[in-house]
């Protein structure tokens, strides 16, 4: 009776039997409702500038309702051209190939550190670690990189250098401890499957929400990778989106800082250089096609969580 | 949560690495430069070519060198905005091969990627020969020469600019030659070829003519009074232009050094200069009213003046506030240059700017001077050309930059591009074509630019009123000294951030200096500024005294 009143009481404000009491919904909604502000606003703070005249920007600053709006900053950029089409190229082939290869590497490297009866597990699992934790600094790294391997001015030097991140191979392999049983590839090995059959056919089927996680964090790695290209890429036909927008920021700050030394040449040089909203408008571009990448990866990413805890 | 792991441990890693780094890379570089302290380009890792390099010496009475082996000379220039040097390339290296036998690949090193990625390709052995450097980017001409990056290039074992380029000495004028030299790896020498450009320092406040006109005042009414007598003015100014215009359009750091006479000290933090060395107004050859001493430079009772007036002029309105951001301060500077919103503004001059200017503004604009143009250390080194030790072939490279530097084919070519395609020559004037947008290297930062022919609107005998100008420019007592802040590095970090804090807005006004100058002081003085002061006058007297024996 008591029990059908409360039923009766839910149903008629919509709501569900394991809801929890309105005004903590409310209270959980609200803190969410900030929490989801704060991660927009900037972003769309960034597509505001990149809408906003440079004169709007020079009279009242930044601001969120601009005194006067214009597209030059992308009208600008469609007229930088080849440039920008090329790095955009450039970009995309990179971080498709690159997380392609690095996932298929760290994906074969943590199985094997997963399978207990391999013999040289320890071993392997402390050269990953160590490297994780002690780097051999960025002169070595750049010498044998660049003189040894021979990493430059080519669209190597923007894949390889990044691989293999070893933190990936510890979340792969903790993944596949908790989410694939031994008995699976015993069973399989007497069902008379090899090891590439097992690995590809049983394993990675059933793997994909921790493949699709490392396959994110990598995609976002070579997307946002500006530094490689800093050292190994001098050629401006292998410049990646970010890249381009680093030198754009960098070239800006290096004139405002040298200024002086560079003499009265340099006030004509910072006039030539792109105003803020360009930059802006840069941003919005380099972030877009990752951010729509970032749905498709999530929905493996979610599932993974779920089996995850139902697994224990 | 996995993602806050990573990336907590990712930026773990990364100062790691970075820290990691900065200290190993002076380690090697002391390293080896106190190896070969006698020794050339032994450092390279192949060392084949050394014996070419010993074996030269003995052939001096031989009058040309050999150049019967083809080599590639890689060379890193900074600020360049080149897209296509295809046609510029195929015609500069037919005439070397023929010249040198040599072959010219050129690295378009930017404003934006020239500090991180030469130091890390010095640092890192690449097989650059020819390197840009000069008294601001990062591979800074000193430090590296220290670190034994440069080849010394008067060697007293192979003196090179006596072998490949007596001619271009003879040219240089005497403020650049002895501006360069400097006390390195190798001993007390030149360690770089200095670029001839506009090698002088002089600050002028820049009229805006017509609006001075405008309210009955003449460019002469600036020349006959100082920064402390301009109030009535901009006073005047500003009540007819009305509140929304800032009459005085100042960068901050450059207006003191302006009326107070005070120098870089070359060396200093890049990031913001806290020494300071005082110029005589009237003649920089002479010393100053301190004599030849290092000071703080926000101890001086001229600083107190200057910041008070500052003030002054600050609060009357004459002053625009965002002047005191350091990250607007710029933008907003150039663009009311070119409306030509200001009265009175603050700039570094180079011969013909006011020319320049008046174009560039539509509207008249005059120079009028504050101290006669000198030579200090910053400016005689502010562009120049360093053979790396990594070079396998340093002769030819010291061919190269003699050749360079004295031959107005090779420069034009390299600097303008080639003739009727990237300019073309008007009343002896070069006009430059649209496609020169494909090609535009830093002119000041390639060399002897005295050997182009002048730009459009700089008059055909532009060359004789600037080796005038250049020539008559006199060296400051203390020219060739750079401060060696490593051994109070640590102090000189934490200064740095205190003086970013206070002195741009003291320098504006936009703070007040009653209450504020007394606290950045007393927050100076507990960062060690007076170590990093003394440390700076006992290398300088050290200089001294080896320059004058």
């Amino acid at each position: 009776m008591d029990k059908n009143k409360v039923m009766s009481m839910n149903r008629r404000i919509g709501r569900r039997l394991n809801s929890i009491s309105l005004p903590s919904e409310i209270l959980i909604n609200i803190v969410l409702a900030l929490f989801c502000l704060m991660c927009i606003i900037p972003f769309i703070f960034v597509i505001i500038i990149s809408f906003t005249s440079s004169e709007s920007i020079r009279q009242i600053g930044f601001s969120f309702t601009p005194v006067q709006w214009s597209m030059d900053a992308y009208n600008f950029i469609l007229k930088l051209g080849d440039q920008l089409w090329r790095s955009y190229y450039n970009s995309i082939l990179i971080t498709v190939i690159g997380t392609v290869i690095s996932v298929l590497i760290t994906i074969l490297y943590a199985y094997a550190l997963f399978r207990k009866d391999f013999k040289l597990r320890g071993f392997f699992m402390f050269f990953c670690f160590f490297t994780m934790l002690f780097g051999g600094g960025l002169a070595p790294t750049y010498y044998v990189c660049k003189l040894m391997l021979g990493l430059s001015d080519n669209y190597a030097a923007l894949v390889v250098p990044m691989l293999l991140n070893p933190f990936n191979v510890i979340i792969m392999r903790t993944f596949f401890q908790t989410s694939v049983p031994t008995e699976l590839i015993e069973a399989s090995a007497i069902d008379g499957g090899g090891e590439y059959y097992t690995f590809f056919k049983i394993i990675v089927p059933i793997s994909k929400p921790g493949i699709a996680t490392i396959a994110l964090l990598n995609s976002i790695a070579y997307w946002n990778e500006w530094f490689i290209p800093l050292l190994y890429v001098r050629d401006a036909k292998f410049f990646p989106l970010q890249y381009l927008l680093y030198r754009m920021q960098s070239q800006a700050d290096f004139l405002a800082k040298n200024a002086s030394m560079i003499g009265p040449e340099a006030s004509k040089m910072i006039a030539n250089l792109p105003e803020h909203s360009l930059r802006m408008a840069l941003v919005v571009l380099v972030v877009l096609p990752i951010a729509c990448a970032y749905p498709f990866f999530q929905r493996y990413i979610i599932s993974g969580l779920t089996i995850g805890s139902v697994k224990g | 949560m996995k993602k806050v792991i990573s990336i907590f441990l990712s930026l773990l890693m990364l100062t790691m690495i970075f820290t990691g780094c900065g200290k190993k890379i002076d380690n090697d570089s002391n390293d080896t430069g106190g190896d070969n302290s006698n020794v050339n380009a032994t450092d390279a890792p192949d060392a084949t070519d050394a014996p070419d390099a010993t074996d030269v010496p003995a052939d001096t009475a031989e009058p040309t060198p050999d150049i019967s082996k083809a080599v590639t000379l890689k060379w890193y220039l900074e600020g360049s905005n080149v897209t296509d040097d295809s046609e510029v390339l195929a015609k500069a290296n037919e005439y070397l091969k023929e010249k040198l036998n040599v072959t010219l690949e050129p690295i378009w090193g930017t404003w934006g990627d020239f500090d991180a990625n030469s130091v890390l390709a010095i640092n890192g052995g690449d097989d650059v020969d020819i390197y840009f450097t000069c008294s601001w980017t990062a591979n800074e001409y000193n430090a590296f020469a220290r670190n034994g990056a440069w080849v010394r290039l008067d060697d007293p074992e192979n003196n090179m600019i006596e072998k490949y380029a007596p001619d271009l000495w003879a040219l240089l004028p005497d403020v650049l030659t002895q501006g360069a030299m400097i006390e390195g790896s190798s001993g007390y020498g030149v360690y770089a070829v200095p670029g001839y450009k506009d090698i002088a320092q002089q600050n002028c406040w820049d009229i805006n003519v017509p609006l001075l006109t405008k309210y009955g005042y003449t460019v002469d009414d600036i020349k006959n009074t100082d920064y402390y007598g301009f109030g009535e003015i901009l006073q005047k100014v500003k009540e007819g232009e009305g509140e929304d215009f800032f009459p005085l359009l100042v960068e901050g750091a450059v207006l003191e050094r302006m009326v107070n006479n005070s120098i870089i000290v070359t060396g200093d933090s890049a990031a913001c200069n806290i020494l300071s060395y005082y110029i005589n107004p009237v003649d920089t050859a002479a010393e100053g009213a301190y004599g030849n001493k290092i000071l703080n430079k926000f101890e001086t009772p001229e600083y107190k003046k200057f910041v008070e007036k500052t003030r002054e002029y600050y609060l009357a309105g004459f002053i625009d506030p965002g002047m005191g951001s350091a990250n607007q301060a710029n933008d907003l500077r150039s663009a009311k240059q070119l409306s030509g919103e200001y009265l009175i503004g603050t700039q570094s001059y180079a011969l013909g700017y006011e020319k320049q200017a008046s174009k560039e503004r539509g509207f008249e604009v005059a120079m009028v001077p504050c101290t006669p143009a000198f030579v200090d250390t910053t400016s005689s080194q502010g562009a120049m050309m360093a053979v790396s030790t990594a070079s396998k072939n340093p002769d030819r490279a010291m061919m190269f930059l003699n050749l360079l530097n004295t031959d107005p084919y090779l420069m034009t070519l390299l600097d303008y591009g080639v003739e009727g395609v990237h300019y073309n020559i008007v009343n002896g004037e070069a006009v430059f074509t649209d496609t020169r947008a494909n090609y535009i290297p830093w002119t000041n930062g390639m060399g002897n630019i005295t050997l182009l022919p002048p730009q459009e609107g700089q008059g055909a005998d532009f060359w004789d009123g600037f080796k005038a100008y250049y020539g008559s420019a006199k060296e400051i007592p203390i020219l060739g000294w750079a401060f060696n802040f490593k051994s109070v590095e640590n102090e000189m970090g934490a200064l740095t951030n205190v003086a970013a804090e206070y002195a741009l807005s003291l320098s504006v006004g936009t703070i007040d200096p009653t209450e504020k100058l007394p606290e950045f002081l007393q927050r100076l003085k507990d960062n060690g500024i007076d170590k990093v002061v003394e440390e700076a006058n006992n290398q300088l007297k050290a200089f001294l005294d080896a320059k004058g024996e």
